[in-house]
């Protein structure tokens, strides 16, 4: 399965449509990683979590191509003075189309159990996301078990200002979908 | 040390170099980019597309000077800025861009080590400007690793780097005129005085980000409309994309099925400084040449001999993607990569009896400015805006950049304008049919394995 195909994949798999970039982002760093599909997305560890370009520029590829909408919507005024907006995306008709031809297959099953699991895990929203993604990079890099305040002080070496009621939540999280073992096997 | 010199630009007029740029500008690193062509084989279309890295890299060099003392950077900052320009393409190879994906393809990925949206020769650029003898003597150890650093936006304030890359760069600036002046065009002319005299900081609570004044919007988007019409009319010129395919399939087959050995090596770069030593002695015309030696009979001897003798390959189809209607299709041409383009080559090389390995699909695409020109600051009397807010001219723009089209090269033969006409239309029929064919769930996913 190509990024592409994963990404209208993980759409579909959300019920249609997905509300963020950073959610976006995020989401389909953990897919990845519990599907275990390599689509080619090389996320790396950004200091503000794991990001893929790929996935970035795959999105601005399947809007040139008409299989998915972004709609903006304007949500405040940030730091510098300028509006900050949140991009939505959601399939088209001829991106249904598309994704229909794929539900068959196991690696969209897995992209849906997967979804599935992470919005039974607690589905977090962006930001809980975010910090569940540092979490699991910290844990993934120290190769071992960790306490929260553990966490806490090697994402202040990121200079990731991570909230302990945030990390907690974050930990839970990661330890629902089985991944604080993964990261100590990683 | 060398006297610092003024030299002629035919697109800056007089270039000033302090004595210590001009001896950079004499070492044997440097002097490599004057056997760099700016655009490969543009010069099969535009034949006045001559020019080189060298030259170009000097006019990087003298805006960047200029715009940073527009800015008010400090003096050791400026230098910095200055000579990151100056050096910003040391480590292109052969043919440039062209060559990008073969080093992508054959580098040893275990041993370097490629940030996000990094090209190879960015990271052989960075290991050039670290390590290279001729320069280690001219630059301080502790500047270079700040070139490096302010290349990669890890020095400074964020200005810094979109000075030299970023979607108002000096590169942009300066190959836009050049390459336009070169080519004999006029499309990539945009007022770049009154570019440099728009650009501002905006300053938010940790960063420094390299901005527009209100007034300077019209000129911006003059500069997108030069970026875009350049793109259509020589970056994307037909022969041109012929060209570039024609010379990575050369080098491609060379490594792959020829096993020429050191070609191989060329592209594999494994951050070595024996590499880098030897990368360092190679350019347009050395690989040129050292191909056709190769046994006629190599692919990669054979295409260079055509376009030695520019007999290129014919475009046998060229569709927007909207004429792509199955959606399956526009999905599998576009985003498909070698696991659908190689069977579809395949399938028409049998159809037509060409060589499989001489038909090349292509999906053009452009990137899209969305994420770089759109989201340049305006800085406006109440509060900044971002460039798409405040340009009516950008979204129609932004549209039309988003158009993507599909290719296909092959060595055609017409007779004649009427034998042209009928394999086209033969060509266009018969090659959607198979896209549609080979883009079936059940196909595209037992390709996909």
């Amino acid at each position: 399965m190509n990024a592409a195909q994963f990404l209208l994949s993980l759409i579909d798999a959300s019920g249609g449509g997905i509300q963020g970039r950073t959610l976006l982002q995020k989401r389909a760093f953990f897919v990845s990683l519990l599907s275990g599909i390599d689509s080619g997305l090389g996320f790396d560890a950004y200091y503000y979590g794991p990001y893929s370009s790929t996935l970035d520029n795959t999105v601005a590829q399947l809007k040139n191509l008409d299989f998915i909408d972004e709609d903006d919507t304007p949500f405040g005024i940030i730091s510098g003075g300028f509006e900050m907006r949140r991009y939505d995306y959601k399939l088209t008709s001829q991106g249904v189309e598309v994704v229909k031809k794929l539900r068959n297959t196991n690696e969209y099953r897995s992209i849906h159990e997967n979804v599935e699991k992470i919005e039974a895990a607690g589905n977090p929203n962006y930001f809980e996301l975010s910090i569940a993604a540092k979490a699991f990079f910290i844990l993934r890099k120290q190769r071992r078990p960790m306490s929260t305040e553990e966490i806490k002080r090697e994402a202040e070496k990121f200079n990731w200002d991570i909230q302990p009621h945030s990390l907690e939540k974050a930990v839970t999280f990661l330890q629902r979908l089985e991944l604080t073992r993964g990261a100590e096997k990683a | 040390m060398s006297a610092g010199l003024e030299i002629r630009d035919p697109i800056h007029g007089f270039i000033y170099r302090e004595p210590h740029e001009q001896d950079i500008v004499d070492s044997k690193a440097f002097q490599r980019l004057r056997r760099l062509k700016q655009l490969a084989l543009a010069n099969l279309v535009y034949p006045g597309a001559n020019h080189t890295r060298f030259e170009h890299s000097l006019g990087a060099f003298h805006i960047a000077g200029r715009i940073a003392a527009r800015l008010l950077v400090s003096p050791a900052d400026s230098r910095l800025i200055r000579l990151a320009a100056l050096l910003h393409d040391i480590g292109h190879g052969p043919f440039s861009h062209v060559s990008e994906p073969i080093l992508k393809k054959h580098s040893q990925a275990g041993k370097i080590s490629l940030k996000p949206k990094q090209q190879v020769h960015e990271l052989i650029s960075a290991q050039i400007i670290r390590e290279d003898p001729s320069l280690a003597g001219l630059i301080l150890e502790t500047d270079r690793i700040r070139i490096v650093d302010l290349l990669n936006g890890e020095y400074g304030y964020s200005v810094f780097k979109e000075i030299v890359s970023g979607p108002l760069d000096v590169d942009k600036q300066d190959y836009l005129l050049r390459d336009s002046y070169f080519c004999g065009v006029k499309y990539g002319v945009f007022d770049l005085e009154r570019l440099v005299n728009s650009l501002t900081v905006h300053q938010d609570d940790e960063d420094k980000f390299l901005a527009i004044s209100s007034d300077g919007v019209h000129v911006l988007e003059q500069f997108v409309l030069a970026k875009y019409y350049m793109s259509t009319q020589v970056y994307r010129h037909r022969i041109r994309l012929i060209t570039d395919e024609m010379i990575g399939r050369a080098i491609g087959l060379g490594i792959e099925v020829d096993g020429i050995g050191w070609l191989k090596r060329l592209y594999s770069y494994d951050g070595s400084n024996e590499y880098i030593a030897e990368y360092m002695e190679w350019n347009d015309e050395r690989l040129t040449t050292k191909i056709l030696e190769e046994p006629p009979e190599t692919y990669a001897c054979s295409i260079f001999q055509r376009l030695r003798d520019r007999r290129l390959l014919k475009c046998i189809l060229d569709v927007d993607h909207n004429e792509l209607s199955n959606p399956a299709s526009r999905m599998m041409v576009f985003t498909g990569s070698d696991d659908f383009h190689r069977p579809l080559e395949k399938l028409i090389a049998e159809r037509w009896g060409y060589d499989k390995n001489l038909v090349i699909c292509s999906p053009v695409t452009f990137k899209s400015a969305a994420r770089t020109e759109s989201e340049i600051s305006v800085i406006g009397p109440v509060r900044p805006r971002f460039f798409r807010e405040e340009s009516t001219l950008f979204s129609a723009v932004n549209l039309a950049i988003n158009e993507q089209r599909f290719q296909v090269y092959a060595p055609a033969v017409y007779k004649d304008e009427r034998d042209h006409k009928r394999q086209h239309r033969e060509f266009y029929n018969e090659i959607i049919a198979m896209i549609d064919k080979l883009s079936d769930p059940q196909t595209s996913l037992s390709l996909d394995k």
